[in-house]
């Protein structure tokens, strides 16, 4: 061999390897490696990633196990917005990768803490990157920066990063090269014929990837030849350095830890968060959607917004200092964004009216996470959609979830005119899915309805929303026809019910033994709240089912909406804003 | 890559009783050589019919050895007891056979955990053993009888339940734990409703993360061939195996904090928590509170 | 009918039964014990095929043994697009030749590393490894250059061939044998693009892709 090795820096032999690289950020494959509705599989120090693109183009870099079992997801199903584990077929969304989708348990909205482990994503000269616990965004390389880069084809080595490096004069361009130290594992490359960056990804502790970078793009016309000649050029260099390599005892394979996981119960509940107003979005976009009806896009100051199952809500703290629950239209694994829809009440006490009027596209506002309380089931043979006027914004998420996942499904909905339809472009989309029912009369409204849910089949859902008569038809004429009480589902605006405060009784805590007295115009949560327990809550006024708990022993009055007749039957849950106690006491599972 | 196999130290799994092959077949005067917790045994049958096996470091010193249920099973320490009864498989009038000895990169308790499994039937077995959207694993009930986990009760609608069912059914399991690596279910034979079919799953634990699984069958089922039955759940067993090895990590977390476990995992949780009072080290990662102070080659850093 | 002495795990008999699969030929399957019946080695099947291999197929009084050589005739006699064996291109069927004797190379190596994983065939497992992943090197930097040409498949027509085919299940069941496919990004689409395949039928242990549409 001729050429003259250069080498402008010596090797700095860091003594914990792995611990300064987990702060470094590394290629783990060309940018097309992850295709469209493909997930990539990669391994970094060890540890392997499952590499996804989502069809808004979102780039995923996440640990390569489903919390569940610890399969890998690598061989998974990227369905453009979320991660389809195909063991348990538990769905993770796009961005958070929270848990949306739970099959065992369809009609249970997953806990919050079912979320896998996401480590941060970039896209620079053709690749991607990630970091284990580093910060920022992938190296900028001024010779990179400065030309026109053009990733050449990335190959595998069984052989350590190391040695590789130490390598890397040899590589065959044409005439001498000199090589010069980047950073860890990235070197430059420069000979008469070309500068080439190379970044090496210590796959384990035996094993690499050479990604190499030209400096200046070749000639369209001449891509193939150029990549060809550096294919071969490496795969040479390859050939050499295994041989090394080989005759080197096996290193131990690196082993990664686990990170332990939030706990859960077997209900899937999630510890409640106590801040109620505990995230702040801005408001990107204002625009009225039907008449009368306003949307807001809301995007995070900062982060990621938690994981969205289709039917949330999230409670919204207006800057009058009222709080007003808004259903999300978000489908599941939308996440880059909330949208609520928020029609402007004639007898508006200030919820509606400071949304249409006060608030403005670049205001902050403050709001809850979503709360899930009207969950939809995905394992329906067939599920009826149905929406009285603004109570579309739940079943508009639902419609296009079940639409994602090929289910069948009619959304039904019931506006004033034509003009009255909120989000028109994506009922457009739904197709002949989405029936429109127009300015009807309440007993055509029922007629209608009584066509809708006219029979029951098997395996058959109903969810409805909208104003309370309408919501009181609905359930009257599916219990009529034979609808079991666990195959329809609603969501009340809000509870019209007189609430009567006038008893006194006692509450006794199961888990802690506290004993206590609920007085005539207190609720339940309130004095729960003054014990110190940290109890979650929404409306309150008995129509979310956000401060649901169980009852162990006792008579509950309901006075809420949420409930359905059995469960105020069987008496083993109560609505604690609003309800209270028939009998002198009440155990509650608390 | 063939690497040297840690032997096992792990005196909970030494005094178990193993399956190493199914009886009928063993070639007579042949002597076989198998894997068994990392350390290499011969067996064989003998002229006179019976059964022996030894350490291949050890040629000399006779193991224990059982023949039940049609499986050579060997002990490398003492033995506690005999095997586990099977009384359903004790009735004259049955077929029990060995529908396959298949090996598997993955740990014993990762196979008997996937074997307990009902949420997985339409998405692994999806045309046989469950099918979407019949997703739902409704409740049922877990038990600790006699030292064994026992799930009874436990419905799943299934579309070809059996080599012999002719459409769709709910079915009804029982699932039995009785040895940290065998694991079995009764179901209501499609032939007599009134008596129960056995399927079992019998682990040779030929190294933490390296298994021969011995399928069992013992059925009332007198129309299908020997073929048609062995092919019925070997098309089961090889749909599981994919999973089986892309766990990770292999070998069982018993720490809760690894995995998170849901409703219809309850017959799992009872089963992790029993190894761990098991005080079984072998084809685990004991967890934190649970550890018994002895050194095996299971325990690693989570 | 088709009759196709059958293994429901054996990845050269998946083979006929997912080019019949995708040409709509209906055929009876004859179910053979292989194992551990080893009923392939017994007498009465070597009156079938004197090699004692399976798969072999029989179409009313032609018998033909031999996973390749199966797959080139019943493209060649049932597929009228003439897209599967595309015998009157010399150029591609030259093309096809050799990468169907691709295919021997992957199923004696990567397919065999199975039968030595799985059942316990007494093989020399780091060969058959370190051979497979010679092959697969050679197959992911092919099918990455097809890619860059907008080609999808192992030969460079715009369809797939039996090529594909051939060399598909040696290497989607590779993993049974320890031969992992993380280092062939390529490899991994192209599978997934196989899968894709308007007929295709699974097997115990591979599965439908995630479907395309949107």
């Amino acid at each position: 061999m001729s050429q003259n090795h250069t080498r402008d820096e010596s090797k700095t032999t860091a003594t914990n390897e792995v611990e300064d690289l987990s702060l470094r950020w590394f290629p783990i494959g060309r940018s097309d490696d992850a295709a469209h509705r493909h997930v990539h599989h990669a391994k970094l120090l060890g540890r392997e990633l499952a590499v996804w693109r989502a069809d808004d183009d979102y780039l995923n870099v996440w640990e390569n196990r489903c919390l569940h079992r610890g399969v890998r997801l690598s061989i998974g199903h990227n369905d453009g917005t979320e991660l389809k584990c195909i063991y348990h077929g538990w769905r993770y969304a796009s961005r958070t990768a929270g848990c949306t989708y739970i099959p065992a348990h369809p009609a249970d909205a997953p806990a919050r803490t079912i979320c896998n482990r996401t480590f941060p994503a970039g896209e620079r000269y053709g690749l991607m990157w990630t970091t284990e616990q580093g910060e920022g965004s992938p190296p900028e390389i001024p010779a990179l920066e400065a030309g026109s880069p053009f990733a050449l084809r990335s190959l595998p080595f069984d052989a350590p990063a190391a040695l590789i490096e130490e390598h890397l004069d040899q590589y065959q361009s044409g005439g001498e090269v000199t090589v010069t130290e980047l950073g860890p594992h990235n070197l430059l490359l420069t000979s008469d014929q070309a500068s080439i960056v190379f970044f090496i990804q210590p796959v384990d502790s035996g094993e690499s990837v050479v990604h190499s970078v030209l400096t200046t793009a070749p000639n369209p016309q001449n891509e193939l030849v150029v990549l060809h000649h550096h294919a071969r050029a490496l795969t040479a260099l390859r050939d050499r350095i295994e041989t090394v390599a080989s005759r080197l005892p096996e290193p131990t394979p690196l082993e990664p830890a686990l990170e332990q996981i939030e706990p859960t119960d077997l209900d899937g509940q999630t510890p409640p968060s106590r801040d109620e107003a505990e995230l702040r979005v801005t408001v990107a976009r204002k625009w009225e959607t039907g008449e009368g009806i306003k949307a807001f896009e809301l995007v995070p100051l900062t982060g990621q917004l938690p994981t969205v199952q289709p039917g949330a809500h999230i409670d919204v703290h207006l800057p009058n200092g009222l709080v007003r629950q808004y259903s999300l239209t978000n489908r599941a694994g939308e996440q880059e964004h909330y949208v609520i829809g928020v029609k402007l009440e004639p007898d508006s006490r200030g919820g509606s009216a400071c949304l249409h009027e006060s608030v403005r596209e670049g205001d902050v506002l403050a709001i809850s996470a979503p709360r899930h309380n009207f969950s939809l089931r995905r394992d329906a043979l067939d599920t009826i959609l149905i929406a009285g006027g603004i109570g579309i914004t739940p079943l508009l998420s639902m419609a296009e979830t079940l639409s994602q996942g090929g289910h069948p499904f009619t959304l039904h909905y019931f506006a004033q005119s034509s003009s009255h339809l909120a989000f028109p472009d994506r009922l457009e989309e739904l197709g002949d899915a989405c029936r429109t029912h127009l300015g009807l009369s309440p007993e055509q409204t029922g007629d209608q309805l009584k066509d809708i849910l006219d029979s029951y089949t098997t395996s058959q859902h109903v969810y409805i929303c909208g104003p309370g008569p309408m919501l009181d038809a609905a359930r009257d004429l599916a219990e009529g026809h034979r609808w079991p009480e666990s195959a329809v589902h609603f969501e009340y605006f809000k509870n019209t019910t007189e609430v009567d405060k006038s008893a006194e009784f006692t509450i006794s805590l199961a888990r802690s033994g506290v004993t206590t007295t609920v007085g005539a115009g207190q609720s339940i949560l309130k004095v729960l709240r003054d014990q110190g327990i940290a109890m979650p809550s929404s409306c309150e006024q008995g129509a979310c089912g956000t401060c649901v708990v169980g009852v162990i022993k006792g008579e509950p009055l309901h006075q809420d909406v949420y409930l359905k007749p059995g469960e105020r039957a069987s008496g083993e849950r109560i609505v604690t804003c609003v309800s209270r106690s028939l009998s002198d006491e009440l155990i509650l599972d608390i | 890559m063939t690497t040297t196999v840690e032997e096992c130290t792990d005196p909970v799994a030494l005094s178990l009783w193993h399956p190493v092959v199914a009886v009928a077949e063993l070639n007579p005067q042949e002597i076989q050589t198998t894997l068994l917790l990392g350390y290499q045994i011969s067996y064989g049958l003998r002229n006179d019919g019976s059964l022996g096996a030894a350490r291949q470091d050890q040629p000399r010193v006779e193991l224990p050895v059982r023949s039940r249920y049609g499986y050579l099973w060997v002990c490398l320490g003492e033995p506690r007891g005999d095997v586990f009864d099977i009384p359903e498989a004790e009735e004259a009038d049955r077929r029990t056979l060995n529908a396959a000895s298949i090996m598997v990169n993955t740990s014993a308790p990762r196979a008997v955990e996937n074997f307990l499994d009902m949420g997985h039937f339409p998405f692994v077995h999806g045309g046989f053993l469950g099918v979407e959207p019949h997703t739902e694993v409704v409740d049922y009930e877990v038990t600790i009888e006699n030292s064994e986990v026992w799930a009874r009760q436990c419905l799943f609608y299934q579309p070809q339940a059996a080599a012999s069912a002719s459409g769709g059914q709910i079915s009804e399991y029982t699932y039995r734990v009785p040895h940290p690596y065998c694991v079995m279910l009764t179901k209501s034979s499609p032939t007599d409703p009134s008596r129960q079919d056995v399927i079992g799953l019998f682990i040779q634990v030929m190294t933490q993360e390296r298994i021969r699984a011995h399928n069992f069958l013992s059925v009332l089922d007198e129309d299908s061939s020997d073929t048609v039955l062995k092919r019925f759940q070997q098309i089961i067993f090889s749909q599981d195996k994919p999973i089986l090895e892309n766990q990770y990590p292999k070998l069982l977390p018993l720490d809760p904090r690894v995995e998170v476990p849901i409703r219809a995992d309850k017959s799992a949780i009872a089963y992790r928590r029993w190894l761990s009072e098991l005080g079984l080290t072998y084809s685990v990662i004991p967890g934190d509170q649970n550890s018994t102070g002895q050194a095996t080659t299971g325990q690693r850093s989570l | 009918m088709i009759k196709l002495y059958n293994y429901d795990l054996s990845v050269n008999c998946y083979k006929q039964r997912l080019m019949m699969g995708i040409l709509g030929i209906d055929y009876e399957s004859i179910p053979v014990d292989f194992f551990p019946g080893q009923e392939h080695k017994s007498e009465a099947f070597k009156e079938v095929n004197p090699l004692g291999h399976i798969p072999v197929i029989v179409d009313g009084d032609y018998t033909l043994r031999d996973a390749h050589a199966i797959l080139v005739y019943l493209a060649a006699k049932y597929d009228p697009s003439g897209c599967w064996y595309p015998s009157d291109d010399p150029e591609l069927i030259g093309e096809l030749s050799q990468w169907m004797l691709f295919a021997e190379g992957t199923t004696n190596t990567a397919s065999a590393a199975r039968l030595h994983d799985n059942l316990g065939y007494a093989f020399d497992i780091d060969a058959l490894r370190s051979g497979a992943h010679q092959l697969f090197r050679v197959l992911d930097e092919h099918l990455w250059f097809r890619e860059r040409e907008g080609k999808d498949w192992v030969c460079s027509a715009d369809h797939p061939t039996i090529a594909d085919l051939a060399i598909f299940p040696d290497v989607m069941l590779s993993e049974e044998g320890g031969i992992s496919r993380l280092p062939y990004p390529a490899i991994r689409r192209w599978t997934e693009r196989v899968r894709r395949i308007e007929g295709f039928t699974i097997m115990p242990g591979i599965q439908e892709a995630a479907s395309l549409a949107i």
